[in-house]
């Protein structure tokens, strides 16, 4: 009988592990279910905390700049590559930039909406729903800054504000909607955002209800609704809570600047974590000689177009940002510059000093986001930086204000307006000046933010005419390999309205045929 | 038991093991010696074997035992019996006793003299060893005996009879005329019919007469010599229905495996079984942590499996044979059955190889002096339309003067070499058999910095522990080493290496050198690609332990209980390195770096069942039912570090600041029980049915069960009356059978419930929902409809195996793929789409097997099997809504495109893209051919760019304009058919093998061409093709488009990289030489063969990259056949030898 005996045991044996009802509920380890979760302030502003970073990084790295300054024609590439279509304006429909912007504002959006309309739903069992309902008005805010770049960038564009939903119905396709009711869209965002914030931020960087004024204002300019602009302007203005930072190089070239007192709205990045956390402008627009030993970078993929190079008055402060012969930072040492860093256009010679001579094609560098090699105390891993990104500054509120002031004038001398313009040529070391046009103000905004991505947004809202004169002007060439200028324009390039809108990426052309269709209205 | 019975008996001996330590009670008395026999077989699992011509004269016996041994019963009964006895196995092979020369004349007395002749004499095999129980008839006679232990017989033969017959399990049957001899010594040849064979089955075994499902085997005979690290390589094209390809020529790399089509979009790899445990984990690279983008990382499932220990490789391809394993066979089972200990024998074996391995060919790429010349062309082009002034490069004035420059290729690719030694000793008594080997592998493969090392261990031990309990061991322990070269990846070797400027040179004062200038431009790369490629070491170290043990009881007659436990416990050690590397003050590599990563998976499996077989006269009746259960569990670790102390390769010199550290935790586990009814009635008509019921902790409560059930049927045609006299056709079965089986798809960990994934931000750590959970997901299931039939033709020269199948799959789990708007996306730190069961696929498709005996005789012999593979994929359906599933993938350029769609009526993984129309000739032609998405500029469409077909628009019809409505399917990577033509010779000593194997009518998209015919910077090199062939305003006629930098309209993804990549290849050629006998025996020797071999020695293809084989990428179905700096199968060539000791 011993073998049945066996049997017997063994039969035992197999229940022991797998007849327990408990042998098949294996969850997910390694982290928390949305069930449990988001019970907090600290669950939700984490969330929200990441809400300003790395879900942006497809378009920081080259879509900024390629959308606005080389199209805006204030920084041009150098060859063939992935910015040069924006040069020649002969972006297709394929391009990859173009679908990492789209990406990432449909990314930012949606991760937006995501949690907001999870907050939304954890309001039934919190007690106090205070922390819940200041994530849902970060969240407003976020979403409406990214369909704020969409509709700029690609006009009329599809909006999703339950993508859950989408995603589990029988149809994903969305049509485009006209670009009016997107703007209108995303006021109605930065409505609840204004609302729902606080006066101060919780935490330094995080936005108030001054920044979704001050967004407004720019989405109203975007408009031509001088009106509000200027009534939301006012109001970040008369908060005295903003103010311009006193050296205007210094606010691009360490991490010490992130969060001063004229930054309304910024990307918040961190080096060490996720590549994508990080700002990685540095790797492409810092200079070989500086960036790529500490880690491979410093492509000078774009740099200063002869046109800004001669835009800038003399004595006007705000060069200070672009590195040209014999531009200096003795803190910034590597193993080229042991002694300290020296923009050098001019040394030729040995095999060797191909390591230290900048010859790019306007011999300049742009400065901006440059925060060095990490050997002054700045954080940088690699050539990444905490470097954080200007999206709104107070300077861009008192230029937006003198501007809704001037409105359709011809010109203005009105000194609320003047006061406000001069405030931040004051800054950068220049005279007032006692009447404003709109070539005037353009100017000022194209110097003040050049290497900001903003400047193709203001020569598009001029329309395509104005547009054709201003991008027709441009100098857009490059110095030979012998400091000789090679004239470069793009009158035969930007020839088409359609061009000052970006094509929508083929791929999603493809999944969604409705995108190809005429754009509908989103508010009936 | 009758002789007739024998053939059926033998082959159960292989699967049921009994014991002589029986103990036997009996009470019967006095009764005749037959009937005695019956009793004692029905006490013990032992089988007599005899003639009714035997038992004349026998006395009857006296069976009164009490817990006696079978020994001390049998002494009883045949003490004073005219028969002797002696024990083979679970048989008692019974036989007269000898007739001595002194008793020969009673016996002449007691029969007729006049009408018998006594012949006697000896039966061997081919090798001259003695065969105990081989039946001897003389033909149109009742007068038979069987061989004994000396395999020597005596017979009375009547003088009727003219012929005698011999007869042997597993050996050809000899008929022989007697004539005039008394001694008559016979030699059997190995049967060369594959029906006797044994299948393995899940959980059991059967004979291959006996199947009625889709089952391909092939033994350890097919697979020797052949210097691959993996046995799947092996396989290859000796398979019907079974697709294999390397996804390239990187050592141990991986290797996509298709049963029978695509059956999922999520993954093809067959479920394999290494003695019956599921085989655990497979292992990847860490690829990226150097910074590469995706590149090729998957290594072959079965590489930590010696293929030199592989005794026979079962594939279960269609689900009535499949639907024992449930939810884990969708993609079909492999079950590798490794070598154990044989009884009687005792030998040790060393087998070894040494080989060497070079690039096929190489691509035609420009040297210096051809370079110069486009480079002079190019810029002046440039010049052109940029409207400046064309300054040409003074060091290129006269290309005719430069050398032939550097030839990257001639760097990057080395001869590579391997070697193999495999020790082995095996073994076994009565009780206990052994097998254990030692194995040491070695190969460096053609691209510098790639490698595997492996070194195993084998213990195979099989015990009786008493007359009705047996246990046993098998267990590996297997450490393997890669040094991985990336490929198919944009900043991987062969992509960059092919396009580097031979301007450039490789060292520069004994360095690797920098980018050089050349008239204001600058060449080649400070990144020097040999240098990252020879200095960058990427290494996956897989260890393995893999151990099952198993009891198995005998409880009644026919019935045996079989419990088994079995672990499979691996430790995956990553490492990505780089050392800082300076030419004097210019960074080579900028800074040094490791990346290390552990990862230790632990699986274990629990299995019990009750087998039951028994024959109860014309019936044959099998029943199985069980119980399995698992736990998988992964826990990962990682780190980095950055400037490496003096470059030592430990992380402890690297500095703490920009540390990272990762990993995770992951549990699953099975639960599941399963049953099988057998019926076999007269060796005519069979049936099978099983059922399983798999429980799955990846879906949620409410479908977390699954049910898989299968039925087939077989008729043996010829084992009918009406064809015992069929000529030609010695054998035919015909087989239908329907089975479902089930998948887990990549439903990744917990799909059901929303997982919150954390993330460090500026302002802290946070946690967003990382997918949108589905709580409703369930199993995919694919059913399949199978009919096939299984010939022995020609006198036994012909066999012929032919299946056609119908497989369907539905409820595929799929990730739901959104267009980007929605926000949510497939990017590892996107919150990630629901994954849903949709869409439904079916594969038609028929295999072929066909093997011919050409010639048999004892000399020479010459045997040819022929293979073919055809199968269909057609996707029915997709998530409602969408019709597409698009495969983005990073080109060789970086840029993420849509590579293949897979379109509802088409097949899976087609390529996707534009359709080609020739080159702009004349401004004219443009200005009338459909808009081109550009402005007519010379930066925007200009003569000699490519005009693309204008397909369809909005409407569904041509709109005159070039945009996303023109990209359509442009090529199927599937081929029509697939084929393999083995050929084996023998002559005397040498045998010779002969191997081809290849496809019809698969496409390749070439995606290296982006780089080596892209024409859209003047500083990659190109191939010679574009020096000549591009157009120019200088050569107007060319076929390749002009020099583009302004738009990348030349390079949108179109039918121009498509080509065609039909190829049959030389695959193998062997010949090996066995050393006589007498030779080698003074060297203590039992037997000795050399033999060289040639893999990979030519293949014809009109493809024009590398090598027309190239698989699937990491085994994605949805991403196959894509070159895109693939890792050439290499050329090799071995020397090896057998030895027995």
């Amino acid at each position: 009988m011993k073998r049945y005996t066996l049997l017997i045991l063994f039969f035992v044996g197999i229940c022991a592990v797998s007849c327990k009802k408990d042998f098949l509920n294996r969850p997910d380890i390694n982290n928390p279910t949305l069930d449990t979760y988001y019970t907090n302030a600290a669950q939700v502003n984490g969330a929200t905390g990441l809400l300003y970073g790395y879900a942006w990084f497809p378009f920081m790295d080259r879509a900024y700049l390629s959308i606005g300054d080389i199209m805006g024609g204030t920084g041009i590439t150098q060859g063939p590559g992935d910015y040069a279509p924006y040069m020649n304006f002969t972006v297709s429909q394929t391009d990859a930039q173009v679908l990492n912007a789209w990406k990432a504002f449909y990314k930012v959006a949606g991760s937006a909406t995501i949690l907001m309309n999870a907050f939304e739903a954890k309001k039934a069992s919190a007690s106090n729903p205070a922390y819940l309902n200041q994530g849902i008005a970060e969240a407003h805010f976020i979403r409406a800054v990214a369909y704020f770049y969409l509709a700029r960038i690609f006009r009329d564009v599809p909006i999703v504000t339950d993508p859950v939903a989408l995603a589990s119905s029988s149809d994903i396709r969305v049509p485009r909607y006209v670009q009016s009711d997107v703007l209108k869209f995303v006021i109605q965002e930065l409505k609840a955002a204004e609302s729902g914030l606080g006066e101060t931020a919780y935490q330094p960087g995080r936005v108030t209800t001054y920044s979704a004024k001050g967004m407004m204002a720019k989405v109203y300019l975007y408009m031509g609704d001088y009106e509000n602009a200027k009534a939301k302007a006012q109001e970040v203005i008369n908060s005295g809570k903003y103010d311009l930072f006193s050296d205007y190089y210094q606010m691009f070239s360490t991490d010490k600047s992130n969060n001063n007192i004229e930054s309304l709205f910024a990307l918040q990045w961190i080096v060490g974590g996720d590549y994508q956390a990080a700002n990685h402008l540095q790797t492409n627009i810092g200079p070989a000689p500086l960036l790529a030993p500490i880690n491979a970078g410093g492509y000078s993929s774009v740099v200063p177009s002869i046109t800004l190079l001669q835009s800038f008055e003399p004595g006007d402060k705000r060069r200070q940002v672009i590195m040209e012969q014999g531009w200096t930072r003795s803190d910034w040492t590597n193993v080229n510059f042991p002694n300290g860093f020296k923009y050098d256009t001019l040394t030729t010679g040995s095999a060797t000093d191909q390591a230290l001579k900048i010859k790019n094609a306007t011999r300049t560098n742009s400065a901006k986001y440059v925060t060095g090699t990490g050997s002054n105390g700045d954080n940088v891993i690699g050539s990444s930086t905490d470097m954080n990104t200007y999206i709104l500054r107070y300077a861009d509120v008192l230029l937006i204000y003198a501007e809704a002031v001037l409105g359709n004038n011809s010109s203005t001398s009105d000194p609320s307006a003047l006061a406000a313009f001069n405030k931040v040529r004051a800054r950068a070391g220049l005279p007032a000046l006692n009447t404003l046009t709109k070539d005037i103000i353009l100017k000022e905004r194209m110097i003040e933010f050049n290497f900001e991505g903003d400047y193709w947004f203001d020569v598009q809202r001029q329309g395509f005419e104005k547009a054709k004169q201003i991008l027709w002007s441009q100098e857009r060439g490059t110095y030979d390999y012998n400091g000789k200028l090679q004239h470069v324009d793009v009158k035969l390039q930007f020839t088409n309205a359609s061009q000052l809108y970006l094509p929508i990426p083929a791929s999603e052309i493809t999944v969604n045929d409705l995108l190809a269709q005429p754009a509908v209205p989103y508010y009936k | 038991m009758r002789i007739t019975l024998f053939l059926l008996v033998t082959i159960f001996v292989q699967i049921s093991f009994a014991s002589d330590a029986q103990q036997i009670t009996l009470h019967k008395g006095v009764i005749p010696f037959e009937q005695a026999m019956q009793e004692i077989q029905k006490q013990t699992n032992y089988e007599f074997i005899y003639t009714d011509e035997m038992l004349a004269g026998t006395r009857p016996v006296t069976l009164n035992f009490n817990n006696a041994s079978l020994e001390q019963v049998l002494h009883e009964c045949f003490r004073g019996q005219p028969l002797t006895y002696f024990i083979r196995k679970s048989m008692i092979v019974l036989q007269r006793k000898p007739v001595s020369q002194k008793q020969m004349p009673l016996l002449s007395k007691a029969l007729p003299s006049d009408t018998v002749t006594i012949i006697r004499g000896v039966v061997t095999d081919e090798k001259g060893v003695t065969l105990p129980g081989v039946s001897v008839q003389a033909k149109g006679t009742s007068s038979m005996t069987t061989t004994n232990t000396e395999g020597e017989y005596v017979l009375k033969v009547p003088s009727s009879a003219k012929e005698l017959i011999f007869k042997y399990v597993g050996m050809e049957p000899l008929t022989l005329a007697i004539g005039r001899r008394v001694q008559i010594n016979v030699t059997l040849r190995a049967s060369i019919t594959t029906l006797n064979d044994v299948v393995v089955i899940g959980y059991g075994a059967v004979r291959r007469a006996e199947v009625t499902s889709a089952i391909s085997s092939i033994s350890e005979k097919d697979i020797k010599d052949l210097p691959v690290s993996s046995v799947e390589q092996a396989m290859q094209g000796k398979v019907s229905g079974v697709s294999i390809s390397s996804n390239g020529g990187q050592p141990g790399g991986g290797i996509s495996v298709k049963v029978r089509g695509i059956t999922s979009v999520n993954g093809n790899d067959p479920l394999y079984v290494v003695d019956g445990v599921p085989l655990a984990f497979g292992s990847s690279t860490n690829y990226n942590a150097g910074g590469a983008a995706a590149a090729q990382t998957a290594q072959s499932a079965l590489s930590a499996i010696n293929p030199d220990d592989i005794a026979s490789v079962d594939i279960l391809k269609d689900a009535s044979a499949q639907a024992i394993y449930g939810s884990r066979a969708a993609n079909g089972v492999v079950i590798i059955t490794t070598k154990h200990g044989k009884q009687g024998e005792s030998k040790v074996t060393y087998d070894t190889y040494f080989g060497t391995q070079q690039l096929q060919k190489k691509l035609d790429m420009m040297n210096l002096s051809q370079f110069a010349q486009y480079e002079n062309q190019t810029l002046q082009q440039i010049a052109t339309v940029n409207a400046t002034t064309y300054t040409p490069i003074p060091e290129y004035a006269d290309p005719s003067i430069l050398g032939p420059g550097t030839d990257w290729q001639e760097g990057l690719f080395q001869r590579g070499n391997m070697q193999n030694h495999q020790l082995a000793f095996s073994g076994g008594s009565d009780k206990a058999t052994y097998y254990t080997s030692l194995n040491y592998f070695d190969q460096n493969g053609i691209v510098i910095g790639s490698g595997l090392k492996r070194y195993s261990l084998r213990i195979n031990i099989d015990q009786h522990v008493n007359s009705w309990l047996k246990f046993g061991v098998s267990s590996t322990l297997t450490k393997s080493d890669q040094l991985v070269s990336l490929t198919n990846g944009s900043a991987t070797p062969i992509s960059i290496a092919v396009g580097n400027s031979p301007a450039a040179p490789i060292y520069l004062n004994g360095q690797f050198a920098p980018a050089i200038q050349v008239g204001g431009y600058q060449f080649g790369s400070n990144t020097n690609p040999l240098a990252l490629a020879s200095l960058q070491k990427v290494t996956a170290g897989f260890n393995k332990a893999v151990a099952n043990i198993y009891g198995e009881a005998n409880i009644a007659k026919g019935l045996t209980f079989r419990s088994q436990f079995g672990f499979d416990f691996s430790l995956n050690q990553n490492t990505f390195y780089q050392p800082q590397v300076y030419n004097g003050v210019i960074p080579i590599i900028p800074q040094s770096s490791i990346n290390e990563d552990r990862g230790i998976g632990l699986f274990y499996n629990v299995s019990n069942y009750l087998n039951y077989n028994r024959t109860f006269g014309k019936h044959n009746v099998s029943l199985q039912a069980g119980q399995e259960a698992w736990v998988s569990t992964y826990n990962d670790l990682s780190g980095s570090r950055l400037n490496l102390n003096l470059n030592l390769e430990s992380i402890a010199a690297g500095a703490t600041t920009g540390q990272t550290s990762g990993g995770g935790k992951y549990q699953s586990a099975m639960a599941s029980y399963f049953g099988r009814v057998g019926y076999v009635f007269d060796n005519r008509y069979s049936f099978n049915a099983s059922l399983r019921r798999d429980g799955a902790s990846n879906f949620g409560p409410n479908n977390r069960y699954g049910y898989f059930p299968a039925a087939s049927a077989g008729w043996t045609v010829t084992n009918e009356k009406f064809a015992s006299n069929w000529k030609n056709l010695n054998y035919l079965k015909l087989r239908l059978g329907v089975g479902e089986v089930g998948g887990v798809g990549n439903s990744g960990t917990a799909p059901y419930s929303a997982r919150l994934f954390q993330q460090n931000g500026a302002f802290g750590p946070g946690s967003w929902p990382a997918n949108v959970p589905n709580p409703f997901l369930k199993w995919e299931a694919v059913r399949t409809y199978n009919a096939g039939l299984d010939a022995t033709l020609i006198d036994r020269k012909v066999e012929l195996t032919v299946d056609v199948y119908k497989k369907i799959t539905t409820d595929m789990i799929l990730s739901s793929s959104l267009p980007s708007y929605t926000g949510i996306g497939t990017n590892y730190n996107d919150i990630q789409a629901p994954v849903v069961n949709a869409g439904q696929m079916t594969n038609t498709g028929v295999d072929i097997s066909l093997t011919s005996y050409n010639v048999n005789t004892n000399n020479f012999s010459w045997k040819t099997t022929f293979i073919f593979s055809h199968y269909q994929n057609i996707l029915n359906k997709l998530n409602s809504g969408s019709s597409v599933i698009y495969y983005s993938a990073t080109d060789a350029l970086n840029t993420s495109r849509i590579v293949t769609a897979s379109m509802v009526g088409k097949p899976v993984g087609e390529f996707y893209g534009f359709v080609t129309d020739g080159i702009f000739r004349s401004a004219n032609q443009i200005l009338s051919s459909p808009d081109q998405g550009l402005a007519v500029t010379p930066k925007g469409t200009w003569v000699g760019d490519v005009k693309y077909k204008d397909i369809s628009g909005p409407n569904g019809k041509p709109d005159g304009v070039i945009d996303s409505y023109d990209e359509t399917v442009i090529g199927n990577p599937n081929p029509k058919f697939t084929y393999g033509l083995t050929n084996n010779f023998t002559y005397k000593g040498f045998d010779l093998n002969v191997f081809l194997q290849g496809n019809y009518g698969s496409k390749i998209l070439n995606f290296t061409k982006l780089i080596t015919e892209g024409e859209y910077n003047v500083y990659n090199n190109q191939l010679v093709d574009v020096l000549r062939n591009a157009y120019s305003p200088a050569n107007p006629n060319g076929t390749l488009p002009r020099y583009n930098e302004w738009n990348e309209n030349n390079r949108r993804l179109s039918d121009r990289f498509i080509e065609d990549g039909s190829y049959l290849r030389i695959q193998n050629v062997t010949l090996g030489y066995n050393f006589p006998k007498q030779l080698i025996k003074k060297a203590k020797l039992s037997a000795a063969r050399l033999f060289i071999s040639g893999q990979n020695l030519y293949t014809f293809t009109k493809y024009s990259g590398y090598d027309p084989e190239l698989g699937s990428f990491n085994n994605n179905a949805l991403y196959t056949n894509v070159d895109n700096g693939n890792y050439p199968n290499p050329r090799t060539f071995t020397i090896g030898a057998n030895l027995t000791f």
